[in-house]
């Protein structure tokens, strides 16, 4: 591994990928987590139960899935994604969304429900009524959104096996610990986890900032 | 021009197979405002969710301004109202914000809640508080934000549900005193739940008597306590 | 119920401690590479060793580099590896005590079936690796400095060859995720036979290139010197060595893996030495 360079490169993937993995997320994770809390429908219960045990899914068993979905004998082998940086963003989606949609869910279904009549109550459109109640919920949805992101940026099984841990395609920080112990350069493996944990603590930093701001 | 604000005929609300609701006919006047009473549990607030048209009825007739409601949609009609239940309900927002919720649900522009906020702040003694957060009110001053928030929209009905009754009394007394006043000279609408009657003679000038889930009288409330119409409403009054 | 399970649980291990003359210390951690867990050899001998010694072998498969750095930093007590040189090195740096040879398998060369680099008739892994070069061919390079990789390389510098296309890619994963990366991306690899062989049903790749002398992947076993750390089990480790190098486990050795593949996977060397195999 050559420094910096490498390093670097591989840092920024890593923040790419997780990003976007969990801004994809969070635009599906917040609709169906708002329908899942606020809308009444047959089986809104055993979908709940369905997310929520989605939120512990196994990343290798994700991207075993996803590996399958992509490989070249898959449905989907004909797009050529498994070992692009696209691969891991639909593998860590799928470990990231369930995490969003129930915490968003759980989220809304915290406040006061009389809080819908009172907005309907004060001239709210439907939109009008939800955008408030996000507003409302904007603490714990921005815990929501930190915790898809957690979920992702520290995942290995899926990322190594749909990304395939490819040096200078699709190698993050976390596959790069995996190999770096196996070579036995531990010292480096230590770096970098050092690395991703630093980077972690200053995302969550940040949003944290942006969460409690106003707060005192 | 109608004399009558509202108009309700033949309403019935079924829960389940349980008729929560009768009411065969109601009127609010225009200006005028309008006590409804009864024991806990008779139906009150289920008629106000429905004026608020947070409740779908299972049959009747409702008229706003002599048009039946069904011909607007939900949304435009409660843009003509202004609920107040009888928790604050208050936003994690400043005071201020609170206030001009309604009022950008509306599409009102900046200059007019720049107006009109701290104007009904004002009347409602709260001005100084704008700028607090509204979760570090205590209870008499977050249920006067609830008002100038519902106030503020200059409703064409107003609709409070037991707003008053999580107050303590001197607190629910002083309130009252203040509130009047505004309602007279604004002459808003007002419909106005409560389970007691000295709150209900205090502010309201005609009453409506709900018990066991149908309306059983209107009247004048000196009418009303000199000529119940029937024996639960006597029972209600401490007439027996 | 709960006592019945605790008497049982006390009659078992007092059963086990007495079926053999019970080690002083019965742990024993064997760090090995990949290659020789996934082909299913160490699944097959270490349960007949810890029957017959009462050790109990805690197997950590790595890479070849990790676990020869589990040797020096006394985190393992014996070595199953195969870079001889690597491990000469740190039997000169004296980390290592005992090393012998234990046997071989061989690394093959394999790719798509169409062979775009036309490695097939090429009569040594130099000239294959130099054809992949010249024609730019995809191959994917296990990366991770393993044994197989350490081979890789000095296939590539016996030809005075610098890798380096867009073709040449690292998985810096295992063998057995390497050859579902090179199957998938139709594109060559280096892999030692048995976990070719292991993984065959998955993969569209044939074995175009074999037999060339110095795709020879010795094994070693190795004990680590106690005098450096407290706590070795030099004991353990020296009779695990001795049990792989019997006559009997050479002829198991000999044996594995033929029911399966129709051919052995590797090949028992104990009566041979190093030269024999033109290992330096």
């Amino acid at each position: 591994m050559s420094f910096p360079y490498e390093i670097l490169q591989i840092t920024i993937l890593s923040l790419q990928i997780s990003a976007i993995a969990t801004g994809i997320s969070l635009l599906i994770g917040l609709p169906l987590g708002t329908l899942l809390a606020l809308g009444k429908f047959w089986g809104r219960s055993f979908f709940l139960s369905v997310v929520n045990t989605g939120m512990g899914l196994p990343p290798v068993v994700v991207g075993l899935f996803v590996a399958m979905m992509l490989w070249r004998s898959g449905p989907f082998g004909d797009m050529n994604l498994i070992y692009t940086p696209t691969a891991i963003i639909i593998a860590q989606t799928v470990i990231s969304a369930p995490v969003v949609i129930g915490l968003t869910a759980a989220a809304l279904q915290s406040l006061d429900p009389r809080l819908r009549l009172q907005l309907y109550g004060l001239g709210a459109s439907r939109w009008q009524m939800i955008w408030a109640l996000w507003r409302e919920a904007r603490l714990p949805l921005l815990a929501a959104l930190m915790a898809g992101f957690g979920s992702v940026i520290s995942e290995v099984g899926a990322s190594m096996m749909v990304g395939g841990n490819i040096r200078n395609q699709t190698r993050v920080l976390t596959t790069a610990i995996v190999l770096e112990t196996s070579k036995g350069n531990f010292e480096i493996a230590m770096a970098l986890g050092a690395l991703l944990l630093t980077i972690t603590f200053l995302v969550n930093w940040a949003l944290t900032w942006v969460q409690q701001r106003g707060e005192d | 021009m109608n004399k009558d604000l509202i108009t309700i005929k033949n309403l019935l609300i079924i829960r389940g197979k349980k008729e929560v609701l009768r009411v065969k006919k109601l009127s609010v006047q225009r200006g005028e405002v309008l006590a409804v009473v009864g024991p806990n549990g008779a139906g009150k607030s289920t008629l106000l969710l429905t004026l608020a048209r947070l409740l779908e009825p299972n049959a009747g007739q409702m008229l706003f301004n002599g048009t039946p409601a069904q011909n607007t949609s939900d949304t435009v009609y409660r843009r003509k109202i202004a609920l107040v239940m009888q928790d604050p309900l208050l936003f994690d927002l400043s005071v201020y914000k609170n206030v001009a919720l309604g009022l950008e649900f509306r599409g009102a522009s900046k200059s007019e809640i720049q107006e009109k906020v701290p104007l009904w702040l004002k009347r409602l003694g709260v001005a100084d508080l704008a700028e607090r957060r509204a979760k570090r009110l205590s209870g008499g001053e977050a249920q006067r934000v609830s008002l100038a928030r519902a106030l503020v929209l200059e409703p064409e009905l107003l609709l409070l549900d037991e707003s008053f009754s999580a107050l303590d009394p001197p607190t629910r007394a002083t309130l009252l005193d203040d509130l009047k006043p505004l309602l007279k000279n604004s002459k808003t609408t007002t419909l106005f739940v409560t389970h007691d009657l000295h709150e209900a003679r205090k502010l309201a000038t005609r009453m409506a008597v709900i018990v066991k889930n149908s309306l059983r009288q209107i009247g004048y409330a000196d009418e009303i306590f000199n000529a119940p119409v029937d024996e639960d409403v006597a029972h209600f009054l401490g007439k027996d | 119920m709960k006592k019945t399970l605790i008497t049982l649980l006390l009659l078992s291990l007092a059963i086990s401690a007495c079926a053999s003359a019970a080690p002083s210390n019965p742990n024993i951690i064997l760090a090995t590479t990949t290659s020789t867990q996934d082909s299913g050899l160490l699944d097959f001998l270490v349960p007949i060793f810890e029957e017959q010694s009462g050790y109990t072998v805690q197997t950590i498969a790595v890479g070849t580099g990790a676990a020869l750095k589990m040797a020096e930093e006394g985190n393992a007590d014996v070595l199953l590896v195969h870079a001889p040189p690597a491990e000469q090195e740190l039997m000169d740096a004296g980390f290592g005590l005992d090393r012998f040879l234990v046997m071989h398998n061989d690394f093959v060369l394999v790719g798509p079936a169409d062979d775009p680099a036309a490695i097939g008739s090429l009569p040594s892994a130099g000239e294959a690796l130099t054809s992949i070069s010249s024609a730019q061919a995809e191959f994917v390079s296990r990366g991770d400095d393993s044994g197989t990789h350490k081979k890789e390389r000095a296939i590539w510098s016996s030809v005075d060859l610098t890798p380096a296309w867009d073709g040449y890619i690292e998985s810096g994963q295992g063998m057995g995720a390497t050859l579902i990366i090179a199957s998938e991306k139709q594109a060559y690899t280096m892999t030692d036979r048995a976990t070719y062989l292991a993984n065959q049903d998955n993969l569209d790749l044939e074995i175009l290139l074999e037999g060339d002398e110095v795709l020879l992947n010795v094994y070693h076993v190795m004990t680590v010197e106690p005098d450096n750390w407290e706590n070795i089990n030099y004991e353990g480790a020296l009779d695990f060595a001795n049990f792989i190098i019997s006559d009997e486990t050479q002829a198991l050795i000999k044996e594995f893996g033929v029911d399966k593949y129709g051919q052995p996977l590797f090949f028992p060397d104990a009566d041979k030495t190093d030269a024999d195999l033109g290992v330096e």
